[in-house]
């Protein structure tokens, strides 16, 4: 799976698990603000992320410092999978 | 109109948690300063290692067919009434488990025998203490997260000032369980080394487990000088889990306890910290202390040592305060070693010999929730000046400003439109048109039941046409949110307990709706989720009467259930493998003033069943008032106590002598727990549209394994 490919996925992965009905993976800008921004992702939004990512790509997020970095935006969150990621292929 | 407020004194206390059994294991346990946060063996997980939790030692598990959470309330009730022959008045509550250890255990084996389940509700706990004290009067249950016992003792509080009863046992309880267990951690909440509350380096709280009931009394207690001076509620209306970032929602919990205590803000010797051990709230709490307080008095958490019982964390504390004051010191907050420069509060380090006569506690929880209580010694009290008006708005009535239900049939208009020509309304309406009116980014966390007692609250308001909306929420539901319950106990399950869902668990806590609620309308006030099976509604209205003391004060007062595949048969016994699910609920916007054409609604009557019930419901009710006024009967009776229901509305016709009809509300909405609230607002709506005249009554009957009158007239 490309870059471009995983960015997607968690998109699609995004909407559903938080239920964001009134948006497409279109309308989801990756570099825009995750939490806290237009989309209203907040505390426990991000954490039901870090459950999906640890179920989905076996990576595990639990220092609030990589956190914080991490959830900057869907596109850092890609990018962190990608480099950290057991089960992904590069 | 000046009004004495009455002493409240505490006569009687029962208490298990980690620390021990009874006030004397626990005194002499907080005195050593050890926690006793350690191993879980309440349950097996499936991941081992376990965290560190606080388990209750002595829990006689195998002792009886009851759940865990029931059996550590039976064993502090009969503990706070030893050596008494008395039968408390009213048995309050304050639990967020209920049953729910024994359910993971019954699902775990995917046992479909519904009478395996009977215990699942929140309300069984409080039935089951009522039930060993031979208490017939209201079992009443309340469940607002962690600060569930010190609501539960708040409103015991009131229900004696107001003269509603004189003996009251009230507490709180949880047992350790999955759902909190697992759910704390999904929200990384707990800390892997064990809770050290205030401390630079906490990482969170130790779930734990426990059981504290006092016996409270207006009645003089000669060797017992400790009384509960007052208590303060409020809501953050902020955020689902966290704390307001600046404890705005606790500090006036804080200061609204030492107004209604009639004491000065000085006057306070010690305070015990909720101080769970996460870092959010913590903080939170710690600035809402220097808030309050231009220099705190000496304070600390007792949760290093105990964990964070929950539903009976403000209970035990409230057990520990009266060991403080009686035995004279302080406890040490256990686990604390490094100070935080942001909290910046250096708590007791060691317990502290010290005299002092007043103590307040405080409890915060989940959607918001804050409690506090003021504990202190008599003549504190009798020097006081009474700031509070419990005494003076109790004559004045509820009124109904605004109402909405939802029912199979739809909206309020749609289910009336139908309740007029006598048609059914039962049914599960589409959840696209529950929600219709509320704004998709604020419910797209909401499963089935905070929508519709979201929209139910919306409805009220605007039928109300006020522009302002009520400042409390006061919620019944006899399952609460069973969606988000049965999620995260699936995901828990098919994952091998690894993936839990923190949506689902901030979901699935009782309050979670009254918590919404609160946010979407900014109700900063009293904010009381009850739960009392098919009388659910009635509780909320008890609850309502009993803290809306004050004139000026106005409510949300709402009962919804959610229809659920899964669980409504398992947990429901008026349901069986036929009986067509259906849901929905009832709400009103109300006041505490007289309003001239407006419709009250009065909670008249609300007893167990026992032999003479019927006799005693009309004897409240006054014969001739209501041969004189009842113009119609709206008559609940579940179907799970069809029979008994059915004999007690017939001997009720027939030593009344009263000719009017009676509706069987449950024959239009179906059958489920929160029916009672859209029979209320049939009741409303008969009156306002003149089906019924309006110098007469509208009465609603519960009847059942509890009996219940609510009375509907015009002003």
């Amino acid at each position: 799976m490309n870059m471009n490919q995983l960015t997607e996925k968690l998109k699609i992965q995004l909407i559903e698990i938080l239920n964001l009905t009134d948006v497409t993976p279109e309308d989801f800008d990756e570099n825009a603000q995750l939490v806290g921004g237009d989309l209203g992702i907040d505390s426990i939004d991000v954490l039901e992320i870090v459950v999906m990512v640890e179920k989905e790509y076996g990576v595990v997020i639990n220092n609030k410092e990589i956190a914080e970095k991490v959830f900057t935006s869907l596109a850092t969150l890609a990018d962190f999978i990608r480099k950290t990621s057991p089960t992904l292929s590069s | 109109m000046s009004s004495t407020i009455k002493n409240i004194y505490i006569a009687g206390i029962g208490v298990i948690s980690p620390l021990g059994c009874g006030l004397e294991a626990t005194e002499q346990a907080l005195k050593k300063n050890v926690s006793a946060i350690g191993s879980l063996t309440a349950f097996a997980v499936q991941q081992p290692p376990s965290l560190p939790v606080g388990q209750v030692q002595d829990c006689p598990d195998g002792f009886s067919p009851l759940p865990r959470t029931h059996n550590l309330a039976v064993i502090a009730a009969k503990q706070a009434l030893e050596n008494s022959a008395l039968i408390p008045d009213v048995v309050i509550l304050g639990t967020t488990t209920g049953g729910i250890l024994t359910t993971e255990n019954l699902l775990a084996e995917n046992v479909q025998e519904t009478g395996k389940y009977r215990y699942h509700g929140l309300t069984t706990v409080a039935e089951e203490v009522a039930k060993a004290v031979h208490c017939t009067g209201p079992a009443l249950t309340v469940s607002t997260a962690c600060s569930s016992g010190t609501v539960a003792i708040s409103m015991a509080v009131k229900m004696l000032q107001s003269g509603k009863a004189e003996w009251v046992l009230a507490g709180g309880v949880d047992s350790l369980c999955r759902l909190t267990y697992f759910g704390f951690n999904s929200l990384q909440l707990v800390d892997p080394e064990g809770s050290k509350p205030m401390d630079a380096n906490r990482q969170g709280m130790s779930v734990a487990e426990g059981a504290a009931i006092l016996l409270l009394t207006t009645t003089k207690q000669k060797n017992s000088p400790v009384q509960i001076l007052g208590c303060g509620l409020s809501c953050d209306a902020y955020h689902p889990a966290s704390p307001h970032p600046d404890g705005k929602g606790a500090a006036t919990a804080m200061k609204t306890a030492i107004q209604n205590s009639g004491i000065a803000v000085k006057d306070v010797d010690y305070i015990n910290l909720h101080g769970t051990g996460t870092p959010d709230n913590d903080l939170a709490e710690a600035k809402a202390v220097h808030t309050v307080f231009p220099t705190p008095p000496p304070l600390s958490s007792i949760k290093g040592a105990t964990g964070h019982g929950l539903a009976a964390s403000g209970a035990i504390e409230a057990a520990i305060a009266t060991i403080c004051l009686n035995k004279n010191f302080l406890p040490a907050n256990t686990g604390f070693k490094i100070p935080d420069p942001n909290c910046d509060l250096i708590p007791v380090l060691q317990p502290d010999p010290r005299q002092i006569s007043v103590v307040l506690s405080n409890s915060f929880g989940f959607g918001g929730n804050n409690a506090c209580l003021v504990i202190g010694k008599a003549e504190k009290h009798s020097a006081a000046i009474p700031t509070d008006k419990s005494a003076t708005g109790k004559s004045v009535p509820l009124t109904i400003l605004g109402k909405a239900c939802i029912t199979g049939a739809g909206h309020t208009k749609e289910s009336m439109d139908k309740f007029v020509k006598l048609e059914a309304l039962a049914g599960v309406l589409d959840q696209k048109i529950v929600s219709q009116q509320l704004p998709v980014r604020k419910i797209r966390r909401l499963k089935r039941f905070s929508r519709i007692a979201l929209a139910l609250a919306a409805a009220a308001k605007e039928d109300s046409g006020l522009e302002q909306a009520p400042d409390s929420v006061f919620l019944g539901s006899a399952w609460g949110a069973l969606s988000e319950t049965y999620n995260f106990l699936d995901k828990l399950q098919s994952s091998k307990e690894k993936f839990p869902s923190p949506i689902d668990f901030v979901g699935s806590v009782h309050n979670s709706a009254a918590g919404q609620i609160a946010i979407m309308y900014r109700a900063t006030g009293a904010n009381v989720t009850s739960s009392g099976g098919n009388y659910s509604f009635e509780q909320a209205l008890l609850a309502a009467d009993s803290f809306l003391d004050d004139t000026s004060s106005s409510a949300f007062v709402l009962a919804a259930d959610e229809a659920h595949e899964q669980f409504s048969r398992l947990f429901d016994p008026s349901l069986t493998e036929t009986t067509p699910l259906a849901d929905g609920g009832g709400s009103f916007y109300l006041c505490r003033k007289a309003i001239p054409g407006k419709i009250s609604v009065k909670l008249k009557f609300y007893q167990k069943q026992t032999e003479n019930i019927v006799e005693t419901l009309i004897a409240a009710l006054d014969k001739n008032a209501l041969r004189n006024d009842c113009a119609m009967i709206l008559a609940g009776i579940p179907a799970a106590d069809a029979n008994n229901g059915e004999k007690q509305l017939d001997s009720f016709m027939q030593k009344t002598g009263l000719d009017v009809p009676v509706i069987h509300y449950r024959k239009f909405t179906g059958e489920f727990a929160s029916a009672s609230s859209v029979a209320a607002v049939m009741a409303t709506h008969l009156l306002e549209e003149g089906i019924v005249k309006h110098d007469k009554k509208v009465l609603i009957v519960g009847f059942g394994i509890n009996v219940t009158a609510m009375e509907f007239s015009r002003q």
